[in-house]
């Protein structure tokens, strides 16, 4: 039986309209998850430093430099949440490259992560996903704050999902795809734009 | 003075065992790694009436793993009467502004004093 590709939120094809973009791919079988922790961290922060590189030089308005912080922590931060997802959820039995792609233009940062996860992963991150554009996420954000508390629960999978649409008012959007490779497998790619 | 560290961060425990301070980014797997730094942070809350202090300001990076931390320790002082919690803040630190009102939400006792 064949999948289809399915795409959930507003997950517009490249425009072409993007002045810089740049793509990182990692190979999830080469090094135990720990090391690659790691990486998630630099390469959070070194997508943060680039993209300020490309935005206008701070001008001489009081909060100029203190939004180019916030760009810079923003980008940081989504990146090294998605780029954690990705690692954590990713399907080790193939050998799917994990890549992040961001691209920017003078309105919007978009970060893309994929990785290879398992059919029955793939059902409870569209379930997730359901319940995130059902509800409000800052209340869902806070419900499963206090389940997970409640229940000891030993990680709060999708959290950090919460906080990007929460707090850093990003918009995610999803595609899922077959693996032509590997029928149990399908390929997920998140999505985050943030607007500037 | 107890203290934690990793590669990227610090966090102490001052000696009046009340005071916890943070520095650098943590960054780290999830809430097994986060554990003894939960652990450190509820030994603040073992003497009663106590006002309990957390300084951020020099902690650059949080993901949502730590998020969680800082949630389960919240509730568990606000499930407790009589504890008064602070969170020390900084303008310069841009995650604090935009996730430490999920933690006033959960406990909307706690003070932040931003610097």
């Amino acid at each position: 039986m064949s999948i289809d590709s399915q795409i959930i939120g507003d997950f517009t094809p490249p425009s072409g309209r993007h002045d810089e973009y740049l793509i990182l791919a990692f190979s999830p079988l080469i090094s135990p998850l720990r090391d690659r922790w790691r990486n998630n961290g630099l390469s959070a922060d070194f997508l943060g430093d680039y993209v300020i590189t490309f935005l206008p030089k701070p001008s001489n308005a009081p909060n100029a430099e203190t939004r180019q912080n916030e760009i810079k922590h923003a980008v940081a931060y989504v990146v090294n949440e998605l780029l954690e997802n990705a690692m954590k959820y990713h399907d080790n039995q193939v050998d799917i490259p994990i890549s992040i792609h961001m691209e920017l233009n003078s309105e919007q940062i978009t970060v893309s992560v994929r990785n290879g996860i398992s059919i029955a992963q793939a059902e409870r991150y569209r379930t997730f996903i359901g319940d995130v554009l059902r509800g409000d996420p800052g209340d869902l954000l806070i419900q499963r704050l206090e389940e997970g508390a409640k229940c000891n629960l030993p990680n709060h999978s999708c959290l950090g999902l919460l906080t990007i649409l929460n707090d850093y008012g990003a918009k995610l959007s999803w595609r899922f795809d077959p693996d032509a490779g590997h029928p149990a497998i399908q390929t997920v790619t998140t999505r985050a734009v943030l607007e500037l | 003075m107890k203290s934690i560290k990793g590669e990227s961060f610090e966090v102490r425990l001052m000696d009046d065992s009340s005071t916890v301070v943070f520095k650098g980014a943590l960054r780290l797997t999830g809430m097994e790694d986060y554990a003894p730094i939960l652990e450190m942070l509820k030994e603040t809350l073992a003497t009663e009436c106590q006002a309990v202090v957390l300084d951020l300001r020099e902690l650059d990076f949080l993901n949502s793993s730590g998020i969680t931390m800082f949630s389960r320790f919240v509730i568990e002082a606000r499930d407790r009467a009589r504890v008064n919690l602070q969170f020390l803040a900084s303008e310069a630190v841009p995650w604090q502004a935009r996730s430490l009102k999920n933690l006033q939400r959960l406990m909307p006792a706690i003070t932040v004093e931003v610097a």
